[in-house]
């Protein structure tokens, strides 16, 4: 008898041991990957991604239709879960939201605001607390000259922004003079200093470069000096506001280059403009019918969010960021951090824009194409391969 | 005098004209009421999307659409009066301002949030425009100089109304002195409701053009007040005359800056003539000493 308890006492002992230490085994297999975000749902850039939350739950919801991420080391799929919150467009409450993202919702990953000032604040809080940041639709040098590690962006740089428009200005060999309007805020300043390069490399003469502040109603002043100059291209590198009330008042006064150039022309570009915004080039990450890329899932999740990729342009841009998380998740196998952020660096990945591969310094090659407004339309211009119609050049001139 | 200069002295009042139509309901609200309105732009902001969904829904012409919104905009402006700024209308004079501009710009805020909630269009505009005239080399844009016109007519309109109504008149005698207007029973309550009303109509119809003109978002509001509060302290509190000229000097002191110092030196332009004039006159251009 005795002989049993001693056998027993052991066994019995090691099954305790053993059943405490489940919840400690439990403990170590993370139960969803948590990917910390801000969308400016209020503010100056909530017309540009202001419904984006929805953007992001609509990809969670498809990837955990299908069990979720792969992870190795777990030897399981995990859920996507998004920890979101509303920027408000400003710089402080960006920068306050993503360090609690880090040190309080404990993301796995970080997913950057809208925008190159916004960015710029929210990536110190991946590079302090050491976790991956990805930047979306940030673009300016700045962000990316600052030695961080923990940092991709998806996108190209600004002043490369329209580098193809360029190509394809020199190719045509038509125009021979440019004239810069430019927006006195951080991103459009990047693309002109960019453009402007490319635009000399591209043969042609720059005639005037005209920065003005973000608020100006009044372009009377620099209308009247681009009607003396009469260059050939008129580009104005700005935000979508700033480019309305320029071309509203450009066809009041019957401003008429041989082409106009906005950077951002989506389609809230088009509606406040009627038919003074036809012809007018801009760039765009994606236009449906291009061959680029799966646009079934681009056009699938903008269903599922109820977004309309003409008022809302830099969806795809997401789309391809969360690409690009998938499968660095899926190369990285795990969920720990220096691994996640190294399969990122190293990743080479086709995604819905294109070839993407990041830089040392942490941007991306994903870039705009030149597509002109054709009968309230956006058709893709150049290159050749993406191309879903003509150039038409030197636009109707307004009688 | 070179075309250029001619250009610019038209571009700038033309703006003007618009600053001074949208400084309007300020200059009525702080002159007689003693109210600072930090949610003038906020009305600014509804009456341009208004103004938008009768153009887009109803096929309304902007010009119309200012005359019709007006009766609207002033039982808004009557509610928001009652609601919100009756309670604080007995302070004492020294108090008001401060718990005027408390009150409004917490419902400033508040519009913003849950216009931008609603209002799902991320940027409004509508695409009205007019042939441009051609006189003599230089070119007019006739929808801002129909707009200048329209506000002139509203000038003239709004001094009658406040020159032969009993009401405008009311409204004189309470800017004047308010308890001497209560003792000859002026219903006050009442007649700064109307007041109220009548400056968020205003701010309304200044929404009108400001969007067939430029784009809207809900955000604008607050920086709008801001820059028409210069326009209203340029010309005088209190004084219509002195927001129209306050105005025009804004605006073309902006558009000559802009040509010849450069764009980004306008709103310094701006600010040093604002100062420059309130050293000379405190008061401003055509605000009273008393």
């Amino acid at each position: 008898m005795n002989r049993g308890i001693s056998a027993i006492i052991p066994i019995f002992i090691g099954l305790i041991i053993s059943w405490s230490a489940i919840p400690a085994m439990a403990a170590d297999v993370p139960d969803a990957v948590v990917i910390g975000a801000t969308v400016s749902q209020g503010g100056h850039f909530s017309s540009e991604v202001g419904p984006f939350k929805r953007l992001m739950d609509a990809w969670a919801e498809l990837i955990n239709e299908k069990g979720g991420i792969r992870l190795k080391q777990y030897g399981k799929s995990l859920p996507v879960k998004f920890v979101v919150y509303d920027d408000a467009s400003n710089e402080a409450t960006t920068k306050k939201y993503y360090e609690r993202l880090a040190t309080v919702d404990k993301a796995d990953l970080l997913l950057g605001p809208y925008s190159s000032p916004l960015t710029f604040a929210a990536s110190t809080a991946g590079e302090n607390h050491k976790i991956p940041f990805i930047a979306v639709c940030a673009n300016s040098p700045k962000i990316y000259s600052r030695g961080f590690k923990w940092l991709v962006g998806v996108i190209d740089l600004g002043p490369r922004y329209t580098y193809r428009y360029w190509e394809m200005i020199k190719g045509e060999g038509k125009a021979k003079t440019v004239s810069f309007v430019v927006e006195d805020t951080l991103h459009p300043l990047g693309v002109f200093e960019g453009s402007k390069k490319l635009a000399e490399e591209a043969g042609l003469k720059v005639l005037s470069g005209e920065v003005m502040p973000a608020d100006t109603k009044d372009f009377t002043p620099a209308i009247t000096k681009l009607k003396k100059d009469n260059p050939d291209i008129v580009y104005v590198s700005s935000n979508i506001p700033f480019a309305i009330n320029f071309m509203k008042q450009a066809k009041e006064m019957k401003l008429n280059p041989k082409e106009y150039h906005c950077i951002h022309h989506s389609g809230v570009f088009r509606d406040p403009l009627g038919d003074a915004a036809d012809y007018v080039v801009g760039q765009s990450y994606w236009v449906e019918g291009m061959k680029l890329g799966d646009a079934a899932l681009i056009v699938e999740l903008l269903k599922r969010a109820k977004i309309s990729e003409p008022m809302y342009p830099w969806a795809p841009a997401y789309v391809a960021a969360f690409q690009i998380i998938q499968a660095a998740l899926e190369n990285a196998g795990t969920l720990d951090k220096e691994a996640v952020m190294a399969a990122l660096k190293s990743l080479k990945l086709d995604t819905v824009l294109g070839p993407e591969q990041f830089h040392e310094t942490g941007y991306g090659m994903i870039n705009t194409y030149p597509s002109q407004i054709q009968g309230g339309k956006h058709v893709v211009i150049w290159p050749k391969e993406a191309v879903t119609g003509e150039h038409v050049y030197p636009r109707p001139a307004w009688k | 005098m070179p075309d250029d200069v001619i250009q610019l002295l038209v571009g700038g009042l033309l703006l003007g004209g618009i600053y001074g139509l949208a400084a309007f309901g300020l200059s009525i609200s702080f002159g007689v009421l003693n109210v600072l309105n930090l949610a003038h732009g906020e009305f600014l902001m509804l009456g341009s999307l208004a103004a938008y969904c009768a153009f887009v829904g109803l096929g309304v012409n902007p010009f119309l659409g200012a005359v019709l919104i007006i009766p609207v905009f002033v039982l808004i402006g009557m509610g928001f009066y009652h609601v919100l700024l009756r309670p604080i209308s007995d302070k004492p004079p020294h108090q008001l301002p401060v718990a005027s501009i408390l009150v409004t710009l917490g419902a400033s805020l508040a519009i913003e949030d849950l216009t931008a909630f609603f209002w799902e269009r991320p940027i409004t505009g509508i695409a009205y425009s007019l042939p441009p005239l051609n006189i003599g080399g230089v070119v007019v844009s006739s929808l801002r100089l129909l707009i200048l016109l329209f506000i002139c007519a509203l000038a003239v309109v709004l001094q009658i109304y406040l020159k032969k109504t009993f009401t405008g008149k009311a409204i004189r005698a309470i800017t004047q002195c308010r308890d001497g207007a209560k003792v000859v029973g002026v219903p006050i309550a009442s007649v700064s409701a109307i007041t109220f009303g009548l400056a968020a109509a205003l701010a309304a119809c200044a929404g009108v053009f400001y969007v067939t003109l430029f784009t809207v978002t809900p955000v604008i509001g607050i920086p709008l007040t801001v820059k028409y509060l210069c326009v209203v302290v340029l010309g005088g509190m209190g004084s219509l005359v002195g927001s129209v000229v306050g105005g025009l000097i804004l605006g073309l002191a902006e558009a000559m800056t802009a040509y010849y110092l450069g764009a980004d030196w306008s709103p310094c332009a701006a600010f040093i003539l604002l100062i420059s004039i309130l050293i000379i006159r405190p008061s401003g251009l055509f605000g009273s000493n008393g």
